[in-house]
């Protein structure tokens, strides 16, 4: 039976999502592996950097466990939110479900199998933060042979709790109400419930767990030997029994948490499976009736709504619609722009009272003479932002076998590469925006330093729809048969990521030179609006004349 | 409504093909240098095999694919130099009717009529007719998505209809419709050509040629066998033999 189970998990790896570079070219192949080989390394050297740093302080309080508490949290924060989008469209709404349905499997089996494939991807993320993290403070504190054991098994073990906590969460979701009517709105919706609740329960679980008065943190503090590893613990209590049993390796109280870290883990697997074998079905059943209302009442009102619009407007539109009623367009283009404060909010919700990060940040936002490295900064993070915005560097490939409708439209190509080009650039407003608001709001930025930013950090989130579109252009994946592929298997979202973050590393190394606000605004504005300007005139000849030569 | 698109004939075709090919990949010569003139105030019926090469001229002639070589002009003006001109005056029913499957029927309707540019009082007016005319009215507020393909099919045939082309190109246009749209369908598509205009259709259903076409052509492998008028292509084979007789025999003669 277990067999199977694995069996199942193997074939569905190997049938299913690739980074899909099977049909890219050979310089495709090269940026991703430059991708993988420099900066993930980067990347993970800068963690443990970070964490040899917080190391040498926390030893001299005798607090350095809680660092392993914090990895362990952040980590299983992080399987769970992303987890809630992997289960929805990995439980219900792949479309090998159709297949596996029919096949003499007991339900616990599809689960299990399916578990096991999105544990693997989780690996996948959590190895980057978890690895270095881990290995640090191995080396750092000359830990024993046992120490890596543990941590190995303790590393693959990370997603079971939260994995499992999510797919409880979406498998009751899917079986209490009816939603098969509305599969696009159940995908958004469901997900934003999962993490809504998820954070409700992390706030609990804070103010449970933290509710002490300073005093007694300070007691505990001077206790010294770790006294604090327990309180970092965040929603997932387990991660305390993990981080216990890394520092402890050498003592039986060790043994024991990693006993009990383990236990739980697999304890939790096999309460989803059982569970599953309940309530998978009947939530699973007939959810691949494309779902509709029908309102034979509610005929449609030409008065209303047949009117004419300009074409550039109509055409913007329906590309806004497109991304807002596809669930996996949402998640990534559209979603992802309104969730950049609450990801910045969610590392302050799991703060203590008595270390205010909000404070701290206020104060260094409202420092005189800062103001033209605020707006630089904010250029960075707008860079940031429009580069991980996968709308205009999927523009094309999301037409998919629907190009073809595209080039008999009788609408010129360059205004249909400006419509596209908008409808990027007013989601990726959207993030700049609300990220004004809230350090408006939370940190107490001057409303006129706001408005300044908005003025102006709209040029990168130009430049970066400019180049997604480019990219998009000239290496367009239209070969696909389900959406996932358009913009989660595309390699122009990684290439746009890049045109955004390296000009963004540019612009904060350009923070090191601290210029006024004036000249801030003169050096930003003009080599950002050049630099749109030239790609802007790429688009409207080489971009045009490329559009024109794909053939649908 | 037909403007002065006729006038501007000179005796000349609505459509004219000379000499075009198109090649896939490097490999598949799918259209091979061919030539075709489509009159207007015809119906035409553009028959052959699977794989014959229908849709891929009929792409071409949409400005959906590009020519290898050879020039195609729609009421005298080029595809490729004018190819604004030449897309506005063309309504193309595609094969595939899976498109914007999550936009609303209305939304479709109402994009189509602003890409073709579709004053508001036109608009209305039409689509409250044609939604009656094929049975849609109730369903306009859905997404096209929850259609059947016999209304997925009518919904891009009122897409087309909604900005009024003196130029119709249909890939396959009865495939699933019921019989009565399908009989509406045929209606409509005669009037058309009665009333000066053009229409160019693929079709598998020689039942339906026979009876509808002024003129067929036959391709093959990329290349046209016969292009005529049934009358024509009855005198050339043997008399009386039905259209798909001489179907089946030119067809296979080729292999
Ligand atoms: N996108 C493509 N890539 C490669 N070859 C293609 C493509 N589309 C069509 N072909 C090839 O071109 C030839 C003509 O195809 P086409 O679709 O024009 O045929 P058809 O006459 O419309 O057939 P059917 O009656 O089946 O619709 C076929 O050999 C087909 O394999
Ligand atoms: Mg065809």
């Amino acid at each position: 039976m277990k067999n199977k189970t694995l069996l199942l998990a193997k074939t569905l790896i190997k049938n299913g999502e690739g980074i899909g570079l099977k049909g890219s070219t050979a310089f495709a192949k090269a940026v991703v592996i430059l991708v993988f080989l420099i900066i993930i390394p980067m990347f993970m050297s800068g963690i443990a950097f970070v964490v040899a740093a917080l190391l040498g302080m926390l030893r001299q309080i005798g607090q350095e466990g809680i660092i392993l508490t914090w990895g362990l949290a952040i980590n299983s924060a992080v399987v769970f939110i992303f987890g809630i989008f992997y289960i929805i469209s990995t439980f219900y709404f792949s479309s090998d479900i159709e297949l596996l349905l029919p096949l003499p499997l007991k339900p616990r089996q599809i689960i299990g199998a399916k578990f096991i494939v999105v544990a693997v991807y989780e690996y996948l993320t959590t190895a980057v933060v978890f690895v270095p993290m881990w290995l640090t403070y191995g080396i750092k504190m000359g830990s024993g042979l046992l120490y890596y054991v543990y941590g190995l098994i303790i590393f693959l073990l990370i997603p079971f709790v939260p994995l499992t906590a999510a797919s409880i969460l979406i498998m009751l979701i899917m079986r209490f109400f009816n939603l098969s009517r509305h599969k696009d709105t159940v995908k958004v919706v469901g997900g934003m419930l999962g993490i809504f609740i998820g954070l409700g329960i992390n706030v609990v679980v804070q103010n449970v767990t933290t509710g002490m008065s300073q005093e007694q943190v300070m007691e505990l503090i001077q206790k010294g030997n770790n006294s604090l590893i327990g309180l970092a613990a965040g929603i997932f209590p387990t991660t305390r029994w993990g981080a216990e049993a890394l520092v402890f390796h050498a003592q039986l109280s060790g043994f024991i948490s990693f006993l009990l870290y383990t236990g739980f883990s697999i304890l939790f697997y096999y309460a989803l499976l059982w569970l599953g074998e309940l309530i998978y079905l009947r939530g699973v059943i007939g959810l691949s009736e494309a779902g509709s209302r029908r309102n034979r009442t509610k005929q449609v009102q030409l008065e209303k709504t047949a009117v004419k619009g300009s074409v550039i407007r109509t055409y913007t539109l329906v590309e806004l619609k497109l991304l807002f009623r596809t669930p996996i367009y949402f998640i990534n283009c559209v979603m992802i722009n309104f969730l950049y404060p609450v990801f910045f909010l969610f590392p302050l919700l799991v703060q203590n009272e008595e270390v205010s990060i909000i404070q701290e940040l206020s104060k260094a936002l409202n420092k005189p003479g800062t103001e033209g490295m605020i707006l630089a900064g904010s250029f960075a993070l707008a860079l940031f932002l429009g580069g991980t915005n996968a709308t205009t560097a999927t523009a094309i490939s999301r037409e998919g076998q629907e190009l073809f409708v595209k080039k008999y439209l009788p609408v010129s190509y360059r205004q249909q590469l400006t419509a596209k080009l908008l409808s990027g650039f007013i989601l990726g407003l959207v993030a700049i925006i609300m990220m004004v608001l809230f350090a408006v709001i939370v940190f107490n930025l001057e409303w006129w330093l706001g408005l300044i930013i908005l003025a102006t950090a709209w040029l990168p989130i130009l430049y970066t729809s400019l180049t997604g579109l480019l990219i998009d252009l000239y290496n367009p994946k239209l070969d696909w048969d389900n959406e996932q592929k358009a913009v989660k298997q595309n390699v122009n979202v990684v290439y746009n990521m890049l045109a955004g973050i390296l000009p963004a590393g540019l612009t904060i190394a350009f923070i090191g030179f601290a210029f006024n606000l004036v000249w801030a605004i003169i050096v930003l504005v003009g080599f950002y609006g050049l630099l749109s300007f030239i790609l802007a005139k790429l688009l409207y000849t080489i971009g045009v004349k490329r559009f024109c030569m794909l053939e649908g | 409504m037909r403007d002065g698109l006729k006038t501007e004939r000179n005796g000349k075709g609505m459509i004219e093909l000379t000499n075009v090919s198109k090649i896939y990949g490097s490999m598949v010569k799918a259209v091979d240098n061919l030539n075709l003139v489509i009159p207007d105030g015809e119906i035409f019926g553009f028959l052959g095999p699977n794989g014959a090469g229908k849709t891929t001229t009929i792409k071409m002639i949409t400005g959906v694919l590009n020519p290898n070589s050879g020039t195609i002009r729609v009421n005298g003006k080029d595809i490729q130099r004018e190819p604004l001109e030449v897309k506005k005056q063309i309504g193309y029913v595609p094969d595939n009717p899976n498109i914007f499957l999550r936009l609303k029927g209305i939304e479709y309707l109402n994009f189509m009529a602003d890409m073709y540019d579709v004053s508001t009082d036109e608009r209305k007016e039409r689509v409250e007719s044609l939604a009656k005319r094929f049975g849609m009215a109730d369903v306009l507020n859905d997404r096209i998505q929850s259609y059947s393909h016999g209304m997925r099919q009518k919904i891009i045939i009122m897409g087309v209809l909604v900005h009024n082309p003196s130029v119709w190109i249909l890939d396959e246009p009865m495939t699933g419709l019921d019989p009565r749209s399908s009989f509406m369908l045929k209606e409509m598509m005669r009037e058309h050509a009665d009333s000066g205009n053009t229409v160019f259709f693929s079709t598998h259903i020689l039942d339906v040629a026979e009876k509808l076409c002024d003129r067929v052509a036959i391709i093959n492998k990329g290349q046209i066998l016969f292009c005529g008028t049934l009358e024509e292509m009855r005198e050339h084979f043997k008399k009386n033999a039905s259209l798909e007789n001489i179907f089946l025999e030119l067809t296979e003669s080729e292999e």
